[in-house]
């Protein structure tokens, strides 16, 4: 646990105040100078927290350097910044004590300039050469021809006896344009590494371009299988940022609809990773019951896939008594699928043999990485947004998360396989709850002017744990808007748990993360 | 050829699996690799990134090929066009020939089963099946 007297010992140039939790989203902050930060992050590495997130912001005087630490028993996120000259913005690197830092420190790096002392390797992550400028920051910065050289990547050299494979971006089993550059000692795997971007939409970029309100269809489009779950991440910040209250009966409408995508994505999962490891079969059957979640959502929504459903403030449209008739037919229905599915797949041997012992998570893996979702909860962590920081209507419903024992394979897709049992008893729970009122709130402003100050949201998509930071200066567009994706911490494990593995196995671990790309390269 | 970019890929699959059924009209056997494809479904947002890689995909296919653009990311750069923007190839058509363009953020699986229809009817030069209602 951290306390603040010993953090003001340990650190006494450092600004620390307490930040009330219910309007900005997290708890401490602390504002330190540069060349403290590797202590800072020595320090709370040591009492078992992980890095959340780490990204940076362009205040034109100033660049900040933003890392949000949290960690897995009680909610305690802290923010910690320092800021950074613009001309020549240099910080040291943590990527020794926090493995994913490695990566979100090349990104910083590519997006605004920023030279991480002592990181090993600073070429391009998401873009490529043809951008001569840094994207990110809000004056056009051009990169400098040192930098230049600094990112290019380095061509692998052969040597004996191994060679090198390039899995993706046009692969099926990436599941979308991922590319994977694997150096290979015949079918063994000797090293990996992630190539992201292909799908760079720019997300971040668009969103200091146009209002909250435009910007409601992105977070679908980020995540187009739990799009529900993006979508309410952003509304959530928004309505917290600017004091918007929701009615209850439209609380309990998103905690419905997102729980019937969390099912669809759920059971789309499923067909891909069984398609991955070889067995087309169920892919044919999770679409038959993902076919009548898309009719439910549908009718609400009006979309089959990128919904766009929450408003800030409540929904789009009411839900009616046929939705509420369908969703329980759905409920019963899925019921009696379960059966089927465990006999068809969790029973085969085959299955069992390919996915049991395989990608093997620890704890300490874990808080290295700031991995989160189903992935973790496979090691026995019962980590989850839904429970840990309540919201939406998750406040009022009981319900258990289940956990694995092994970290592997085979309780990924338990952990999986349960998670959409336990959603069926949250969206039933719901329904029997389901209140009657307005289903927006009332006296809207026409357009939103947010106060000024900054502010974490955070929600637990099918992946695992997203956050929406965003930073507001009074008008209607927001400063910066970053999105701390789930899938990105987890793929990042990838490199590590691949070594040593057989190709095929590589895949069936890859397969296990339920990966989307675009949430991952925005 | 499964060529999955983005959102458009989840309604690719869909129109091949069990209700749309893309097999009906004997088009269902997708593949991985390009050199065994003759039609190739752009499904999704094209980024300067991916662009050689595209093009290199598409240059392996064996003549005769088509191509379907689908989705408006695909025609056009769909909503991620908007100015100052740096990753974005403002439809597939700057790189390769698209015979069909199918609309939708993200098309409706029956969308892509009419651009079928209309490959076929440009191969063919006869449609196979009637005309759908005008009025929808």
């Amino acid at each position: 646990m951290v306390e603040i007297e010993e953090l003001k010992r340990l650190f006494p140039r450092a600004e620390i105040a307490e930040i009330p939790y219910e309007e900005r989203g997290y708890h401490l902050s602390i504002a330190v100078e540069k060349g403290d930060i590797p202590d800072v992050a020595d320090t709370f590495a040591k009492k078992g927290c992980y890095l959340f997130d780490l990204f940076c912001v362009d205040y034109l005087d100033f660049l900040e350097l933003v890392y949000f630490f949290n960690n897995h028993s009680a909610p305690y996120r802290i923010k910690v910044t320092t800021k950074l000259d613009p001309e020549q913005p240099t910080a040291p690197s943590i990527s020794r004590i926090f493995t994913i830092a490695h990566w979100y420190e090349r990104e910083i790096h590519e997006f605004f300039g920023v030279f991480f002392e002592g990181h090993p390797n600073l070429t391009y992550l998401f873009l490529h050469e043809g951008i001569d400028f840094y994207p990110l920051r809000k004056k056009q910065v051009k990169v400098s021809e040192e930098d230049k050289k600094r990112l290019m990547p380095k061509p692998p050299g052969e040597e004996e006896d191994t060679f090198f494979i390039n899995l993706g971006p046009q692969h099926p089993s990436t599941h979308g344009v991922l590319r994977v550059i694997l150096k290979m000692d015949g079918e063994y795997i000797l090293w990996a590494e992630p190539v992201l971007g292909y799908l760079h939409r720019m997300h971040e970029k668009m969103a200091e371009n146009r209002t909250y309100q435009q910007f409601l269809p992105n977070p679908g489009r980020m995540d187009y299988m739990g799009a529900l779950n993006f979508n309410l991440a952003h509304v959530k910040a928004v309505e917290k940022l600017c004091g918007i209250e929701v009615p209850e009966r439209a609380e309990y409408v998103r905690t419905i609809t997102c729980e019937l995508n969390r099912i669809g994505s759920h059971l789309l999962w499923l067909g891909a990773f069984l398609a991955d490891l070889g067995g087309l079969t169920p892919f044919l059957y999770v679409f038959d019951d993902r076919e009548q979640v898309l009719d439910i959502l549908e009718a609400v929504t009006g979309s089959r896939l990128t919904y766009s459903y929450f408003r800030f403030g409540g929904l789009y449209n009411d839900v009616d008594g046929e939705f509420i008739e369908k969703t329980k037919r759905f409920i019963e229905r899925l019921r009696g699928r379960f059966d089927m599915y465990n006999r068809l797949i969790t029973g085969n041997v085959i299955f069992i043999n390919r996915v049991k012992g395989v990608g093997i998570m620890d704890e300490a893996l874990i808080r290295r990485y700031g991995s989160s979702g189903p992935v973790i909860r496979s090691t026995g962590l019962p980590y989850d947004i839904r429970k840990k920081e309540p919201y939406a209507a998750y406040r009022d419903i009981d319900f258990e998360i289940p956990t694995g024992v092994n970290g592997d394979n085979m309780d990924r897709y338990m952990i999986r396989l349960k998670e959409m049992e336990i959603s069926l008893n949250i969206i039933e729970e719901a329904i029997n709850r389901l209140p009657d009122g307005p289903y927006r709130a009332e006296k809207l402003p026409k357009k939103l002017k947010p106060p000024k100050g900054d502010l974490l949201s955070t929600v637990e998509s099918p992946r695992g744990e997203l956050g929406v930071y965003i930073v507001s200066d009074e008008t209607e567009i927001p400063y910066r808007m970053r999105w701390r994706v789930p899938s990105y911490s987890n793929l990042m494990t990838f490199p590590e748990l691949a070594r040593g593995c057989l190709i095929a196995d590589a895949i069936a671990i890859l397969g296990s993360y339920d990966i989307v790309v675009p949430e991952i390269d925005r | 050829m499964t060529f999955g970019l983005a959102c458009c890929a989840i309604e690719m699959m869909a129109t091949a699996m069990a209700r749309f059924d893309i097999d009906r009209f004997g088009a269902g056997i997708f593949r991985a690799t390009p050199r065994q494809s003759d039609l190739m479904i752009v499904a999704g947002t094209v980024t300067k990134k991916m662009a050689p890689t595209v093009v290199t995909l598409y240059e392996q296919m064996p003549s005769p090929k088509w191509v379907i653009a689908l989705g408006n990311c695909a025609i056009s750069g769909g909503p991620f066009v908007f100015e100052g923007q740096y990753n974005l190839v403002e439809g597939v058509d700057l790189l390769i020939p698209v015979d069909v363009y199918v609309p939708g953020c993200p098309p409706r699986p029956e969308g892509l089963l009419e651009g079928l229809m209309k490959i076929e009817e440009k191969i063919t030069g006869k449609r196979r099946f009637p005309v759908p209602d005008k009025r929808w």
